[in-house]
Parts: structure tokens; C-alpha cells; sequence
């Protein structure tokens, strides 16, 4: 009710102070509309050549108007079925582990650097902003992680560099100090909790929103990761590659599958042509980044606040 | 007593910060002694451990490699590469979504507001591995759009994977069309905030549009506009390196126009072994990040102290 009034009140005055009158807004909508489709058109051409037939990616290419629709495409994925199933399941399993053990890291650590009495916050602090600044390079990252911790063809190897970053743990301990009463927290010292349960029992709930946000942030980023495998995965364990780097491999990854369907029918089978396999493995890739999208938008926002790192 | 009871309340606390701290000691404290990768000549012995080898087993190269490095024929054409898509990635990197975000925020409904933003912050969210079979979509010499309406036209097909000439362009667009609505989402939070009573009082003094832009919006994006270009040029001399090298699909008849010093990087490393090149472009790269960083901070601060980041 409360909010309702509030939006009221504010298109109220839009409306007042807005020099721009329905013909303009109306001009302005046009345009944003041209401006995404323009922005979608691409990720829609994908949709369309991935159900495109054989015939008609012959005669017209990738084309926003194929002759004839198929499912070819799909179903062959289905019948070389380990092989895609596997990378699917390994892309799952990277972006779960990390979202979720990226999170058991940060909020605890920014827990602590929101609590004022916290007599390390300031060592802390200047600590997590030096690797913002310096950084070792690539080829000493590269070597320590196979060398001193053998981070190589393993799951760990794409999992662990990315878990912790400077910029959430930012986000996250500005929400913590700003937009969690004081009150609360001393009224739960008060009742003889400790920081461990003080953080699971009200900081957790309370900051849901942007523990949301960067559970969203990291999520999509593991799910979109393939420069670790491109470092730490060679071409003997394909086992381990995620969607992502099936795709950088495309190629080879078109024998692989080819091979599959072969042995797991006994014969020759019908083998789509790359041009359609590569476009339908873009679609899987992609499906559940748009599917996921609209759900988490409303996260979005509390991590764009580029004033965190100032703090 | 009350003291014992703050030195337990500190040591959860600490104890609580201590499994990202470790984290943060192995992968970004133990890899900075690599450094050295830059100043040394790294002939590893097999079956000795990294430090060793690094610091015992490979004799110093004072600034052999550095001197190497910026001799070698690819390297004028690489730094200015790097140096020409940052200086239009920050340009349009600001630019754009500023733009745009100034523009939406005079649509009234809310809810188309959300729709616009959904579209164009999604390609933020793809792979520069999508991005780079997206394009190909476009540009692949048989099946691509691109020769296909160019042969509909009848004019003859291009090979763009070829054709060096267009890539400068074709690789700015890709950049403005993955990154632009992320930048807008951010910019949209920061223009919401500003306190509506301005615009109000504007409106009553006869400001138009543009002047409510200039006067009012601007001027109070300005902390957050140099916020980022402050980051933006603190890594000058970095790039996607998805971008250059997964969207050109890593073709060697581009590379004059599309590799940059993170590409060269990976390269020196991966491909040829070549630790101390890789080792001194990246030291590169941190050092006149951190030299430009603090300049165009300190710059920003004299003239406006709230701007500048620390």
C-alpha cells in the first residue's frame, strides 16, 4: 500500500517536471525498442540457424529466414549423448562449487571487516587492495598454480583462482555496515551470541538481497569461465572440459561427437554439419543465461554502486 | 574481565576472515614473487621445485629482457593496439552508456524501463566465446550473413577472417555491444539517486532538457563517470583478452590488428615457452597501470576532491 502511494507521488512529479510530452516519450520508446532488438538480434540469429536445415544453411547461410526448420541439430547432440551431457554436468558442477564456496569465503571475511570493534579491519582492508594494484602476471600465476599446488587437469584447477574478489567483498561489507541496523546486532550480543551465529542467524537473512547479488555475479561468471581451462586443461582430458571450452574446440570436439554417435549406434548415422552443430551448442550454452536473466535482474542493482571500493 | 571478552569477540572475528585470507595469500600474494620471472633467465631443471629453480637454478637477466622485449619487430605494433582499443573503450565506454542512460530515465513506465534493461545488459553476461561464434555468425566466409547479403547485392564475398582492414572496427562494435548495458545499469542507479527536488526546481526556472542534462545530471554523474575512468586507466595497458583473441578466432592474418599485450602474454607463455618475455610484459603492465593510476588520481583530486578515489 505504502509503496504503492510512494510510485504514485513519483510519477506524479516525473509527469510535472518532465519537459518531454507523450509525443516525445512515445518517440523515445521507439527508439529504445530499435535499440534492443538491434542489441538481441545476434543471440536470435543463433536461435534460428540452430533449428535451420541442412538444405537451407546450403543455399542461404546462417539467415534470419531459413527455407525449412529441423530439429536435426538437437536430437543429434542427444544421440552423442555422453559426450555433451558430460561437459554439461562439468559446467554445473564449476559454477555450483564456486558460487557456493566463493560465498562461505567472502561473507564470513566481509562480516568481520563490517564490525567496527574489529581491531584488524584496517590492516585487512589495505591487505585485500593491493592485489587490485599489483599482480604477479600471468606466467607466475600460472606457474605457481601447477607447479606449487597442481592445479592442472583437475576440477580445483577451474574452480579456485576465481573464488574471492576484492570488488564483492567490498559490496558485501558496505551492505553489512550501512544497511543492517546497528541495533540488531548489539541486541543479539547482548543475548550472549557469538559472531558465528550473529552472522548466520541475522546477517545472512537480512542481507539476503546482496548476498543475492553476488551469488548472481559469480554464478554467471563461472558459467561463462573458460580462460582457466584453456590454461590448466590439455587436450587428454576432455573429460573434464566445461561447455564453454568444448566451444573454444569446436573442431575437435565435432570428431569427438561424431565418433560418439557412430560407436553408440553401431553404424554410419546422418552427421549435421558443423556449421549447425557449432550454433546449437551456442543455444545450450546460452539458453540458461536468459532463462536465468529475468529472474535475477532485480539483483543486479545492489552491486552496482561503484562507490564500494572507496569505503 | 570486559577486556577478555573483546580479545574473544577479535579472535572469532579473526578467525572468521582467516579462510579468505589464506586464499587470498596463495593466489594473489605467493604468485607476486613471479616478478622475478621478469629479471631472470628461467632454465628450470627437471624434478626441483619452482623457488628453486626460479631463484637458484636460473642466472639474473638484469633488464635483458625488458630491452628484448621492446626490440622485437611485434612489439610498436602491439603496445599501440592496446593502447588505441583502451583509449576508445574508455572514450565509448563512458560515452554510450551515459547517453543511453540519460535517455531512458525520461521514459515514464518503469516496466519497459526493466524490459530495455534486461535486453541490453545480456550480452554482458555471454562468454567472449559466444561473442566469438555470434560474430561468426555474421562473418563466416561460406555460411555467414555478412557475404550472403553481400552476394544478394552482387557485390563479391569477403573473407573477413582474411581482412585485416575491418577488424578495428568490427572489434570496437563487439566491444560497445557486449559491455554498453552493463555501464548504462550502472550510470541508471546513479542518475535514480539524484535527489528529484533538483529537476523540479530546474523545471520551474524554464530549464529545458538539455540544459537539466548539463546543469543538473552531469555534473552529479561526475563522481562516478571518474570513478571508472580513474580503474579504466589504471589498466591502460590491459585488455580482454577474450575479446582478441577468441572473437578473431586466434586467425594469424589479423593478428597485425588485433593483438594486444595480454595476447602477446598468453602467447610468449603458452606457445613459446618464453617466461621472461611473458614475465616482463606483465610486469609491464601492472607498473605503468600503478603509475597511470595514481597520476590520474592525483590529477582528479586537485581539481575535484570528490571525485578522485582515495
Amino acid at each position: 500500500m505504502n509503496m504503492n502511494r510512494k510510485t504514485d507521488d513519483s510519477n506524479l512529479i516525473r509527469t510535472e517536471t518532465s519537459a518531454y510530452s507523450k509525443k516525445t516519450n512515445l518517440v523515445m520508446s521507439i527508439l529504445f525498442v530499435i535499440l534492443s532488438i538491434i542489441v538481441f538480434l545476434p543471440i536470435l540469429l543463433v536461435f534460428i540457424v540452430s533449428v535451420s536445415s541442412e538444405a537451407s544453411l546450403n543455399e542461404l547461410g546462417y539467415s534470419f529466414f531459413p527455407k525449412e526448420l529441423t530439429l536435426d541439430g538437437y536430437r543429434y547432440l542427444l544421440r552423442t549423448g555422453g559426450y555433451i551431457l558430460r561437459s554439461f554436468f562439468n559446467s554445473v558442477l564449476i559454477t555450483a562449487a564456486g558460487t557456493v564456496t566463493g560465498l562461505l569465503l567472502m561473507c564470513p571475511l566481509a562480516y568481520a571487516l563490517s564490525r567496527k570493534e574489529f581491531n584488524l579491519r584496517k590492516p585487512i582492508l589495505i591487505f585485500l587492495m593491493i592485489p587490485m594494484l599489483f599482480s604477479g602476471g600471468l606466467v607466475s600465476s600460472y606457474m605457481v598454480n601447477t607447479q606449487i599446488f597442481h592445479l592442472q587437469n583437475n576440477y580445483l584447477a577451474l574452480i579456485l583462482p576465481g573464488l574471492c574478489s576484492t570488488w564483492f567483498i567490498m559490496i558485501l561489507r558496505n551492505y553489512f555496515q550501512t544497511s543492517v541496523p546497528d541495533s540488531l546486532i548489539e541486541a543479539a550480543e547482548l543475548d550472549g551470541c557469538g559472531h558465528f551465529r550473529i552472522l548466520m542467524l541475522i546477517m545472512v537473512p537480512v542481507a539476503r538481497p546482496v548476498i543475492m547479488t553476488v551469488a548472481v555475479f559469480l554464478m554467471f561468471s563461472y558459467w561463462s569461465s573458460w580462460y582457466p581451462s584453456l590454461l590448466y586443461l590439455d587436450s587428454n582430458h576432455t573429460e573434464l572440459y566445461p561447455l564453454q571450452y568444448v566451444l573454444v574446440n569446436m573442431d575437435r570436439s565435432i570428431e569427438t561427437m561424431s565418433h560418439d554417435a557412430q560407436y553408440m549406434s553401431g553404424m554410419e548415422t546422418y552427421t549435421p554439419p558443423a556449421v549447425m552443430v557449432r550454433m546449437v551448442m551456442v543455444v545450450i550454452v546460452i539458453l540458461p543465461v536468459i532463462i536465468l536473466l529475468p529472474f535475477f535482474q532485480k539483483f543486479l542493482k545492489n552491486g552496482l554502486t561503484v562507490g564500494a571500493v572507496k569505503g | 574481565m570486559k577486556k577478555d571478552h573483546f580479545r574473544k569477540k577479535n579472535r572469532d572475528l579473526a578467525l572468521m576472515s582467516l579462510p579468505a585470507l589464506i586464499w587470498y595469500v596463495c593466489f594473489c600474494y605467493i604468485p607476486l614473487f613471479g616478478i622475478f620471472f621478469a629479471f631472470k633467465h628461467f632454465t628450470p631443471v627437471p624434478g626441483e621445485g619452482l623457488i628453486k629453480n626460479l631463484f637458484v637454478n636460473s642466472p639474473w637477466a638484469g633488464l635483458d629482457n625488458f630491452s628484448f622485449l621492446i626490440r622485437s619487430s611485434d612489439m610498436p605494433g602491439i603496445i599501440f593496439n592496446t593502447l588505441f582499443y583502451n583509449s576508445l573503450s574508455i572514450l565509448l565506454g563512458i560515452a554510450v552508456p551515459v547517453f543511453i542512460a540519460v535517455l531512458l530515465t525520461e521514459i515514464h513506465s518503469e516496466s519497459f524501463k526493466g524490459a530495455v534493461q534486461m535486453v541490453m545488459v545480456l550480452p554482458y553476461f555471454l562468454s567472449w566465446v559466444i561473442v566469438g561464434y555470434l560474430v561468426y555468425a555474421f562473418l563466416a566466409t561460406d555460411e555467414g550473413m555478412a557475404n550472403h547479403i553481400l552476394l544478394f547485392a552482387g557485390s563479391s564475398p569477403i573473407q573477413w577472417y582474411q581482412s585485416p582492414q575491418y577488424w578495428r572496427f568490427i572489434l570496437v562494435i563487439t566491444e560497445v555491444w557486449k559491455s554498453t548495458g552493463y555501464a548504462m545499469i550502472i550510470y541508471l542507479c546513479s542518475i535514480t539517486s539524484i535527489d528529484r527536488s533538483l529537476y523540479e526546481s530546474a523545471v520551474l526556472d524554464g530549464a529545458g532538457f538539455w540544459e537539466r542534462v548539463r546543469y543538473i545530471t552531469l555534473p552529479m554523474l561526475q563522481p562516478t563517470i571518474c570513478t571508472i575512468f580513474i580503474l579504466r586507466i589504471g589498466s591502460i595497458l590491459n585488455s580482454d583478452f577474450g575479446l582478441f583473441y577468441q572473437v578473431p578466432m586466434d586467425s594469424g592474418s589479423l593478428q597485425g590488428v588485433t593483438q594486444t599485450l595480454d595476447v602477446y602474454v598468453y602467447k610468449a607463455l603458452m606457445q613459446q615457452a618464453n617466461f621472461g618475455f611473458s614475465g616482463a610484459a606483465s610486469f609491464l603492465q601492472s607498473i605503468v597501470g600503478f603509475i597511470m593510476l595514481v597520476t590520474a588520481n592525483t590529477i582528479i583530486r586537485r581539481i575535484d576532491k570528490d571525485s578522485s578515489l582515495m
